[in-house]
């Protein structure tokens, strides 16, 4: 008798070698027909080995054996995965002609559904006792199902509750919303972790109600769309619109941009009403100028010490042909406040110096005045 | 299980078969492997070798932690190897259990909680002492991008350029590779990166420091005798991490001023009709689009500006105006000096170390054939993405010098240019 794992490698191995004779004969280049009897020989010696040890199957030889098998004692029961894999199926299908996400949906959706049927058949055969069978199950298919479940579970949660925030009408309305749901939470964790006694229903019915209503208020908030969130303006903005000047700007006059550029600047920039000064790290007061490396954002802290609003200002004096702004400034800076400029300097001073320029900060409204020198 | 005892069994026979001379001629043969390799002769980034303040305040501190981690070590390994060896199974009954003994395990709690807090007190103190970068007698930005540094020293407000009043007019000096400092003085580097986190590190003065893109790190150097100290980046930083090397030049202060002033020196081109004047009109149109030669003007006496932002990625490439005053290239990777030159000066004395150094390179000295290989196809002599092909997502920038096609004759009248940039 030739056992089923021979007559496939038997069979694997012909075609293998008829591929080879083919492919020989009808293509050129030695390179593919090498592949193909290199596959052909190593099928062959497969298919003679097991052949020899007959699937490595003692009860091969023994009849008898097969009537106490597990596949032979109990039918596999229904599964609802084929299922899936068909819902699958079907939105790839649709994805192909529609959208791309139907596609990937689809793709999803039937690898998901072929490893569970996989997973389900193979340990509906694993042994005789059905009870055995769905423990294995588990023990194969929890440490995959529980973690994706979770994750799926966290992002719907955190999705829904994210557009819920962004769809409240205002944002101190978001800081009420979420202080009253944390509230409730905890108050329902408290509830929950003293009273022993609440029955399993209750609680999954309290807990079924939150998620409906958590995704039913996310997909209504998402339909709605944000509310209209304040758009800072940052330098560069104002920069190309040339508002560098004293004049008011729409922007947020205490930003500083970003939290990372405010520690380990370049430089920081003070102004107290008549002079601008340069404190520089490594620097020890003897500098009256500064000296910037050349097409390198450097992150410069405006301090705005005097008694009125004032901006810092920079022309960058672009070499011609280049696209970089002309100047660059910050918002118009409150008494007391800070702010971050980046500059970068795409011309050495010695190209600026043989027409007559030079970089300098300045703050429009006043003669301050401070020289940087581009190596 | 079977296989299990079958295998101690074979490793047993092959052990027992081994004499016991032959065990001893190769366990003394790997010891004394590792103790020649601890003590290398030729090793230029040795860091229990200081040769300046900071790197001996490490030194003072990362030897008594080794020493006392050592003593550790071995106490604990003799004493697990005697426990191992007399309790070992022969068969005898479990011995009587018993449960502990507190004054023991107050004992073993309390004398490493003392020993890790003796260790912490001065190593903290050393970490804040190393990062008091106030007082500089001289100061030098440092700029990283892929793979090489670059130095600038900026002019104080007396005019005077890391400590040393130039006899001529003072200007921004630009270098790469080689920073030259005046030996003893507090040297404050002041570094940032164009593109990726690269890391500073000359082990024989101080620590490795961190260059992060946008943020400014400073960071301290002092060497006590003039030298030459080698270093490298230490923060992975693409394809060509291992060839961006630095090194730090101390020279006395007679010799740094004439470092300075050299450095000052204005541009003069070459003789004309010579091969250099030909290698000079070669540069302008080759190179000076991206590499920056000072005081170098067009026909109409217009200086020429580079504009390495609209080539290079990092938007820089090296100052060339005195590349012949340093004595590596590349990221400090290649020697500009032939091999018997380069000892003349990398294992020159102290006291004549400086007048060595400020020969530069000379004709002679050349080593022609790194130089010349960098020129005909730069990125196969250092890995580079500058395949014109397969610039994509740099927007057609190269990161580092591209393949430039130039001819043999081309190359001649380069490298004769070149040597005249000192
Ligand atoms: C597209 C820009 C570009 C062009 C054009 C270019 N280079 Fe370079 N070159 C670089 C960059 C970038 C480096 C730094 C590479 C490194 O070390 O990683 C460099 C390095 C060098 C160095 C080593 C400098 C040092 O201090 O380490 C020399 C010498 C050099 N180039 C010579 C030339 C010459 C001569 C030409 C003209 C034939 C030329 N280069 C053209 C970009 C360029
Ligand atoms: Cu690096």
């Amino acid at each position: 008798m030739i056992t089923t794992g021979s007559k496939l490698l038997v069979g694997s191995a012909v075609a293998a070698w008829v591929f080879a004779a083919v492919y020989g004969v009808a293509q050129e280049g030695a390179l593919g027909t090498i592949g193909l009897v290199s596959v052909a020989v190593a099928l062959s010696l497969l298919a003679g080995l097991n052949v020899f040890v007959r699937d490595s199957n003692v009860s091969a030889m023994e009849p008898a054996s097969f009537e106490t098998a597990p596949a032979a004692q109990a039918t596999a029961r229904s599964s609802l995965w084929p299922l899936l894999v068909g819902i699958g199926a079907t939105s790839l299908t649709l994805g192909l002609a529609t959208v791309p996400a139907f596609f990937v949906i689809g793709i999803i959706a039937i690898a998901a559904g072929a490893l569970e049927w996989i997973i389900q058949g193979w340990s509906e055969r694993a042994s005789a006792d059905r009870a055995f069978n769905s423990e294995v199950r588990d023990v194969m298919a929890d440490p995959v199902e529980l973690p994706v479940a979770g994750a799926i579970g966290f992002a719907v949660i955190a999705y829904a509750f994210s557009r819920v925030m962004l769809g409240m009408p205002s944002k101190s309305a978001t800081v009420v919303v979420f202080s009253v749901v944390g509230a409730i939470i905890l108050a329902v964790g408290v509830m929950v972790a003293l009273r022993r006694g609440i029955s399993k229903s209750t609680l999954t019915g309290a807990f079924s109600l939150g998620a409906v209503a958590l995704i039913a208020g996310g997909t209504i908030a998402g339909l709605n769309g944000e509310r209209e969130i304040e758009e800072h303006h940052d330098t560069g903005y104002i920069a190309e619109r040339n508002e560098c000047g004293t004049e008011e700007t729409e922007a947020d006059e205490k930003a500083s941009q970003t939290v990372a550029g405010k520690s380990n600047a370049a430089a920081a920039i003070h102004f107290d009403g008549t002079e601008l000064t340069a404190d520089v790290p490594g620097y020890d007061g003897d500098f009256e100028t500064l000296q910037l490396p050349r097409s390198n954002p450097n992150n410069i802290l405006f301090y705005n010490e005097s008694d009125h609003h004032a901006r810092l200002v920079i022309e960058l004096h672009p070499a011609e042909g280049t696209d970089g702004p002309e100047r660059l400034c910050t918002a118009l800076v409150d008494e007391g406040g800070v702010q971050l400029l980046t500059v970068e300097f795409d011309r050495p001073s010695f190209a600026l110096a043989a027409d007559g320029e030079g970089y300098a900060f300045t703050v429009p409204g006043s003669d301050a005045e401070l020289e940087v020198v581009v190596p | 299980m079977n296989s299990l005892a079958s295998l101690t069994e074979k490793v047993r026979t092959f052990t027992m078969s081994m004499s016991t001379s032959r065990l001893r001629t190769a366990v003394l043969a790997g010891a004394g492997t590792l103790v020649l390799a601890s003590c290398a002769q030729d090793a230029p980034q040795d860091t229990w070798a200081p040769a300046g303040e900071y790197a001996q305040e490490i030194h003072d501190l990362q030897w008594p932690i080794f020493m006392i981690a050592g003593i550790v070590g071995v106490i604990v390994m003799v004493a697990v190897t005697i426990a191992v060896v007399r309790f070992r199974d022969r068969g005898q009954p479990i011995p009587e259990q018993s449960h502990g003994k507190a004054w023991l395990e107050y004992l073993f709690i309390a004398l490493p909680a003392l020993l890790l807090a003796g260790i912490a007190v001065p190593t903290v103190a050393t970490v804040i002492a190393l990062n008091d970068t106030d007082d500089a007698d001289c100061i030098v930005n440092v700029t990283g991008q892929q793979w090489w540094w670059e130095y600038d020293y900026p002019i104080a407000a007396d005019g005077s350029i890391c400590g040393f009043m130039p006899s001529g007019e003072a200007a921004p000096i630009v270098t790469s590779g080689q920073m030259v400092i005046p030996t003893d003085a507090k040297v404050v580097i002041r570094g940032t990166s164009r593109d990726v986190i690269h890391s500073f590190w000359v082990p024989k003065l101080n620590g490795k420091r961190d260059m992060v893109p946008g943020r400014l790190h400073t960071w301290n150097f002092q060497a006590d005798r003039p030298g030459i100290y080698a270093g490298q980046c230490a923060e992975f930083c693409g394809l060509s991490h291992a060839n961006m090397r630095m090194e730090i030049v101390a020279l006395d202060d007679a010799d740094f001023q004439s470092w300075l002033d050299n450095q000052l020196e204005p541009y003069q081109s070459p003789e004309e009709g010579t091969l250099a004047a030909a290698g000079e009109a070669s540069f302008i149109t080759n190179c000076s689009r991206c590499h920056q030669v000072d005081g170098l003007a067009d026909a109409d006496g217009n200086p020429i500006v580079s504009q390495p932002e609209l080539q290079v990625w990092s938007g820089a490439a090296p100052n060339l105006t005195n590349l012949m005053t340093r004595n590596t290239f590349a990221g400090a990777t290649w020697d500009l000096l032939n091999d018997d030159c380069r000892d003349e000066v990398w294992e020159a004395e102290p006291d004549i170390f400086g007048e060595r150094y400020l020969e530069g390179v000379t004709e002679e000295c050349l080593n022609e054939i790194d130089l010349r290989e960098w020129l005909r196809n730069a990125p196969e002599k250092k890995p580079m993405y500058a395949d014109p092909e397969n610039l994509e997502e740099t927007d057609g920038l190269v990161r580092g010098m591209p393949y430039l096609a130039l001819s043999e004759d081309q190359i001649d009248e380069l490298v004769a240019y070149l040597l005249e940039l000192k």
